[in-house]
């Protein structure tokens, strides 16, 4: 007699089948794109190369063209961030299910959308639209952040305590009132964290427009790593990750503070 | 009898004039940076409507051309979210404050952690294709980056919030450190993970589509050319593509986490 605590049942459970599945869907990616490990082992030693050229960085570049090309990216980043929170916050109101259950699906619909885009795809189409430079990043980081804005935002107003509503309803006010009175006081310090945390999220991604022509820092990036002067390219990501570290850290304590309160 | 009415709570006019008196300058700076004026908004809005014009419709007889790249994408995203998936694991777990070594490795590891985070995924891209040349490694292997400082980020915060029980009774019975971490820790942040590594699926698969602007492979590089030869219409489909692609993998993913949670 075997004890039952001894026994082991030989199962394939749902995670073997898991990790199968990934080690082929992995496999099959890695001889996809010619990966072989022949190439895998000279990656550590090129990257080592090209990061010792990296040595050292060019500061002087750094501060007369770099940095003000970050402040241009963090511009776009605030001019876009602040298009799409004035569009959003119409369009959170409007997609949020317990308010208005019927525009709700449509605006979720649209908000779906405009989030599967790459900002850089809308800047492709705006750099033609409004010519080449920072006003067309703008436009497009603006666009591409009104869906996840108005998603964040419409679940916001979901979870709000209808108390107030229903008062204010009660007392003979109108939706219009309701929403002035009773869903934004409720809602607007969460949003407005939603806000500075695209915002942080939008410094990243205006700071990538210049590599379609749409202003900022990529565009630097991108022409100093073409004509290998690696010194100047250390600057530019010197730079980079210290602004975004510093922005980051700012907005990141507003945002615990607009919370707490 | 007059009703009572409760007092209104006094308001810090220090603060919300401080901000937005912030808020207002720094959106015209801003503004003036980057030459925003709807003026020519509006004077722009007749080429664009030619351009639009041209980029409709789409070439649908370019779309089996696209097949190719598209799988190219599909395994970089793949290979991005499983390496860069597995090796966020001792990232994730050195940064979780209740995990980690010592407060020393917690430092470096949490540093490391947040200067990965500043670099959006087409720096890593430009700076792979620049190290291991042009093509689809490169992308992959900037996605891993991009995945690492993804995943860890989420991670670590959702590790830091475990019982810790099971691992001190782990610690109890003698467990080494890493006895403790795979038996007490791991199961438990096992339901986050999956459900992280799928966000950063959806993440990669849209950021490989664009990775190719910058040569790093998928559909982007043609993408690249074709807006390079203003064949719009082309441009167009590929977008459309790339739209319904993501939006497809997405609906697939978050119905996978929402079963999850």
């Amino acid at each position: 007699m075997t004890d039952p605590l001894i026994r082991q049942k030989h199962r394939i459970g749902g995670a073997t089948w898991a990790t199968f599945v990934l080690a082929a869907l992995l496999l099959w990616s890695l001889v996809a794109i010619e990966f072989a490990p022949s190439r895998m082992i000279q990656v550590p030693g090129q990257v080592a190369r090209v990061l010792s050229f990296f040595y050292p960085a060019d500061m002087a570049y750094g501060w007369s063209a770099v940095l003000p090309a970050i402040v241009e990216s963090i511009q776009i980043a605030w001019v876009g961030t602040l298009i799409a929170a004035l569009l959003s916050l119409p369009l959170a109101l409007f997609g949020a299910r317990t308010l208005f259950p019927r525009i709700a699906r449509l605006v979720k619909l649209i908000s779906a959308t405009a989030r599967a885009f790459p900002e850089i795809l809308l800047a492709i189409y705006f750099v033609p639209i409004v010519g080449l430079g920072p006003f067309a990043g703008a436009l497009a980081i603006g666009i591409s952040s009104v869906g996840m804005l108005t998603k964040l935002g419409s679940e916001v107003v979901e979870s709000i305590d209808f108390g107030p509503v229903e008062a204010v309803e009660a007392s003979g006010g109108s939706r219009i009132l309701a929403l002035r009175y009773a869903v934004v006081p409720q809602v607007l310090p969460e949003i407005v964290a939603h806000w500075l945390f695209r915002f942080e999220l939008n410094i990243r991604a205006s700071a990538v427009l210049g590599v379609v022509g749409a202003g900022g820092v990529g565009g630097v990036l991108l022409n100093t790593l073409r004509y290998r002067h690696f010194e100047k390219a250390a600057a530019v990501l010197l730079l980079t990750i210290l602004v975004v570290l510093v922005i980051d850290m700012i907005s990141g304590e507003i945002r615990r503070r607009i919370i707490r309160s | 009898m007059t009703p009572v009415v409760p007092p209104k709570p006094p308001i810090n006019y220090g603060l919300w004039g401080g901000a937005l008196a912030f808020v207002a300058l720094m959106t015209v700076w801003s503004a003036q940076g980057i030459g925003f004026s709807i003026s020519e908004l509006w004077c722009n809005l007749s080429s664009g409507s030619r351009l639009l014009q041209e980029s409709w419709p789409p070439d649908f007889a370019f779309l089996p051309r696209l097949i190719d790249p598209f799988i190219e994408t599909l395994n970089i995203a793949i290979i991005g979210t499983i390496v860069g998936g597995i090796l966020a694991v001792p990232v994730a777990v050195l940064a979780a404050r209740n995990l980690t070594t010592g407060p020393l490795v917690w430092f470096a590891d949490r540093n490391f952690m947040n200067i990965l985070r500043t670099l959006p995924d087409l720096f890593w891209a430009m700076l792979f294709a620049t190290a291991v040349g042009f093509g689809p490694v490169a992308g992959a292997l900037a996605l891993s980056m991009f995945t690492i400082a993804v995943i860890s980020k989420l991670w670590s915060e959702s590790l830091e919030a475990i019982d810790m029980a099971m691992p001190e009774a782990v610690r109890a019975v003698g467990g080494t450190w890493l006895q403790m971490v795979q038996f007490g820790a791991l199961p438990q942040g096992l339901q986050h993970y999956v459900s992280y590594a799928l966000y950063a699926f959806e993440l990669n698969v849209r950021a490989s589509m664009v990775l190719g602007l910058v040569g790093a492979g998928g559909i982007g590089m043609i993408l690249e050319t074709q807006r390079a030869n203003f064949e719009y219409e082309r441009v167009t489909l590929i977008i459309l593509v790339v739209l319904v692609a993501v939006l497809i993998i997405e609906q697939i993913s978050s119905s996978i986490r929402r079963r999850l949670a």
